[in-house]
């Protein structure tokens, strides 16, 4: 291979480095969630002081926020658009996208993903699908409100709600192009993990990192096309009149709509048939970060690696069939319903197989506290918390009462949101010695660890309470149920947490930011890890290692082997 | 050992990690039971049973796995005196032991709840209650069927100012029909069975205090049905997106003594017409599959 002196657009710009695709990615992940970050702060802000005027809000928001109390349409554009941009745009793109790509060239022992090209093209198909989801705020009828699901008709018929005008179209335009792009990217996971990996390097030897997105990668070909066929057809529907989702006789507006034939319900097969998979493309990759964080600080190794290799197969697996668990209560015939309960509530075995190892990995260990093993204690704890409430919400029957309620809303943020982002985060403070040949702050972690820790725990374990006292989803106000009204302190509590919570990221993106040109000089292997891609330099150049690109010898997890003198032993030594 | 990373070794983190996960099993957990399901007012008690179950099982799993976790961080924090960790990885005997468990721990549960959930979607009893809820952007109408216990046909090019539910006043069916709009009132120990459709978008009537929720979908009829065993007066909501509005489609349900029901329904619904009833209508439910 050879890599040409390169100028600023190739380098930086359409660079079809692997590594610098994936600092790009972080850059657009991490602006994107921390606009989903401020849409939260905005949604909270309502729940916790209802209909309260902020005049001045009202500079920034001049409709939605018109004298500056929240109108009830901009509220659900909030909630739709955070959720869209949280779950696609950062919790997808950044542990997958960003990570996948940075990751398993070094950690396979190759010099690039399989097609850079492709890799490249992948990012500046999402660059698009971004700006598209981000100008849906400004145009008439602002952004799209049917929710991140958007089941028709909300999003089908224009009239039924302002945001299903343009601002819809937009959100399905946005979400091709994020579809396309990942395609690209789920394609050249799986042809890179399969055919570049170094000598020695069996599947069997791979970090769990790598499973994870090897996995992720396979899940993301096989789901991503229903969303983007879903999404299609609700274009055609929108906007060249077919009937695919909308059936005859809706009325909305004084007006009956021409449409006949279609079934809301095909939306929400299609949608969830990605759904779900969705979640674990975001959660497989935290856990194989977690794995790999914690052999390395516990100078352990981890914990049934072959277990965690097939707990990954099973989940990943598994992951197809439990789509109908979002429809127990939708209409679907009530007999699927109860085959989709067996096999959701068969996900929470590889789980526990995963918590337990992750236990085990834990005890008997030489635990070293750095931000990344903090996190990485964040993920376990979090994940068992989040996993066992969806345990509640597997069993249909018990559904019945906790559906669209907070009680969800809790699950969902601990499970999928809270251990995807705790993972990523454990992984920046992980390989960002690899990313920018500097070390991040410590001091500067462990605050931001300490304070995100406590604020995610008192935002998001109190909406438990919530939804089991029965309160909805997506409800611009509960007072007006007179049964929600008591609950107003615990969503006060949770939006002063809320607001303590998006505070404490700001000193991640500037520890991030600033680290990048102050933060101390890296050393090629600054944990004493043993994995692959801690041979390569300390800010490897396209290409990622100088010379021969070392053989794997073993796995990635010898640490504190008996009889050796050091307490690990790099993957590339004999 | 050498080449720690600078810090890592501070007993503080680790301790401190122990209390806190310690001390939000300990606050979040006191907390939980102050919040309990809303005051039941329905024959679906059983349902509440097996939430407690669930409940008791994983608040146990929840407690118990984090006061493991801050322990061994506690206990194999990096700065103990003597510290070591241990190549030990692999134990068939125990990933077997969790993987057995744990499915033997959900087997009963699944097994409970579908046997529940068949008891909850299955046929109403013949004795029930009929009343169709129709979900409009943003307000419920409940349409009794009369005297005849037949629903007139709708005609959806028949919705108007003053026909929320698009009857067709020309069905015989439809000629003891009436409508109450946000209002719901059924008798106490009878089961009640509510066919619901839709207007325009996708609603779903969630009714808290008798641990009922079902989805509107427009083009089909769905349906569920419920004892109520309590008196009294309810807040009906919806629980699915519909639109600006969502949070204020509120109605209420009135569960009245079987005489006040009947004494109502002769103050309130109009008179039964004569043979009313044309064998010949439309059977006023669709399958809800």
């Amino acid at each position: 291979m050879e890599h040409e002196k390169q100028g600023f657009v190739s380098r930086y710009i359409f660079s079809f480095d692997h590594k610098m695709i994936g600092k790009q990615y972080f850059t657009l992940a991490m602006s994107m969630g921390f606009i989903g970050g401020i849409l939260a702060v905005l949604i909270r802000l309502q729940l916790g002081f209802p209909s309260q005027p902020w005049p001045f809000l009202e500079n920034l928001f001049p409709v939605g926020m018109a004298s500056g109390i929240m109108t009830p349409e901009f509220y659900v554009s909030l909630f739709t658009m955070h959720g869209t941009i949280m779950v696609f745009f950062l919790l997808s793109l950044l542990p997958v996208s960003g990570f996948g790509n940075f990751l398993i060239p070094l950690q396979i022992g190759a010099r690039d993903m399989a097609f850079p090209f492709l890799n490249m093209l992948s990012f500046w198909t999402v660059v698009p699908g971004a700006i598209i989801i981000i100008i849906s705020f400004f145009v008439e009828g602002g952004a799209a409100a049917s929710g991140w699901t958007a089941y028709p008709p909300l999003s089908g018929i224009r009239s039924a709600i302002p945001g299903s005008g343009l601002g819809q179209t937009l959100w399905l335009v946005g979400m091709i192009f994020f579809v396309a792009s990942f395609t690209m990217g789920g394609l050249n996971f799986v042809v890179t993990i399969l055919n570049l990996r170094t000598k020695g390097l069996r599947m069997m030897r791979m970090p769990l990192t790598t499973w994870a997105q090897f996995v992720v990668g396979i899940l993301g070909l096989l789901s991503f096309p229903a969303l983007a066929a879903g999404a299609l057809l609700l274009t055609f529907d929108r906007s060249l009149g077919t009937s695919f989702f909308l059936p005859a006789g809706i009325f909305i507006g004084d007006t009956l709509m021409p449409h006949e034939g279609g079934t809301p319900l095909l939306w929400q097969h299609l949608f969830w048939f990605l759904g779900h998979p969705e979640v674990y493309i975001i959660m497989l990759p935290a856990m194989g970060f977690t794995s790999d964080i914690l052999a390395t600080f516990c100078r352990r190794p981890i914990f049934g690696y072959r277990s965690m290799v097939y707990a990954i197969m099973a989940i990943g697996t598994l992951s197809f069939l439990v789509w109908g668990h979002h429809m127990f209560v939708s209409g679907m015939s009530p007999f699927l319903g109860s085959l989709f309960v067996v096999t959701t509530l068969a996900i929470a075995i590889p789980s526990a197989v995963k918590a337990f190892n992750w236990l085990f990995t834990i005890a008997r260990a030489r635990i070293q506290f750095t931000s990344a093993s903090l996190f990485g204690l964040g993920v376990v704890s979090l994940f068992v918390t989040g996993g066992l409430t969806g345990i509640f919400l597997g069993t249909n029957a018990v559904d019945i009462q906790l559906h669209d309620t907070y009680f969800v809303v809790g699950h969902f943020h601990f499970i999928m949101a809270g251990a995807g982002l705790f993972g990523a985060f454990g992984a920046v403070y992980y390989w960002y010695p690899k990313m920018f040949g500097r070390m991040l702050s410590e001091r500067l972690g462990k605050i931001h660890f300490w304070i995100t820790f406590v604020a995610y725990y008192a935002v998001f374990f109190p909406m438990h309470y919530l939804g089991v006292s029965g309160m909805m989803r997506r409800i611009y106000d509960p007072n007006v149920y007179e049964f929600l009204q008591p609950l107003q302190p615990v969503n006060l509590f949770i939006t002063i947490s809320a607001f303590v919570l998006f505070a404490g990221q700001l000193v991640f993106i500037y520890n991030y930011f600033v680290s990048m040109r102050r933060g101390a000089p890296a050393t090629a292997n600054p944990w004493n890890a043993a994995g692959l891609e801690w041979s390569a330099p300390a800010h490897p150049g396209h290409g990622n290692w100088e010379g021969e690109i070392p053989p794997a010898h073993r796995w990635p997890y010898d640490y504190s082997e008996p009889g050796k003198k050091r307490d690990f032993t790099p993957q590339w030594e004999a | 050992m050498a080449d720690e990373p600078k810090g890592s070794r501070g007993s503080l983190q680790g301790i401190a990690m122990a209390v806190v996960i310690w001390a939000i099993v300990v606050l979040s957990s006191l907390y939980y039971v102050r919040y309990g399901v809303p005051e039941l007012a329905s024959d679906r008690g059983y349902l509440d049973n097996l939430y407690y179950v669930i409940l008791g099982i994983t608040g146990a799993a929840y407690i118990l796995y984090q006061l493991a976790l801050g322990y061994v961080i506690y206990r194999y924090r990096g700065d103990r005196p003597g510290a070591e960790s241990s190549y030990w990885h692999e134990s068939h005997k125990l990933e077997l032991t969790w993987t057995i468990g744990t499915a033997a721990i959900l087997i009963p549960i699944v097994f409970t709840g579908l046997i529940y959930w068949d008891r909850v979607r299955g046929p109403a009893p013949d004795d029930a209650v009929t009343v169709m809820a129709v979900g409009a952007q943003f307000q419920w109408d409940f349409h009794y069927p009369g005297a005849d216990g037949e629903f007139g046909r709708f005609d959806p090019t028949l919705y108007a100012i003053d026909n929320q539910i698009g009857l067709d006043e020309t069905d015989p069916a439809a000629a003891d029909d009436w409508v109450l709009t946000n209002q719901l009132v059924i008798p106490v120990n009878r089961p009640a069975r509510i066919l619901m459709r839709s207007k325009d978008v996708q609603h779903a009537i969630f009714l808290p205090n008798f641990r009922v929720k079902q989805d509107l979908v427009p083009g089909m009829t769905t349906e569920v049905w419920f004892t109520p065993v309590k008196t009294g007066s309810y807040e009906v909501a919806c629980a699915e997106l519909c639109g600006l509005g969502h949070y204020r489609m509120r109605a209420f349900l009135e569960v009245m003594e079987e005489s006040d029901y009947q004494q109502w329904l002769s103050d309130n619904a109009p008179a039964a017409v004569a043979d009313a009833a044309d064998p010949a209508a439309d059977p006023p439910t669709a399958s809800a599959e």
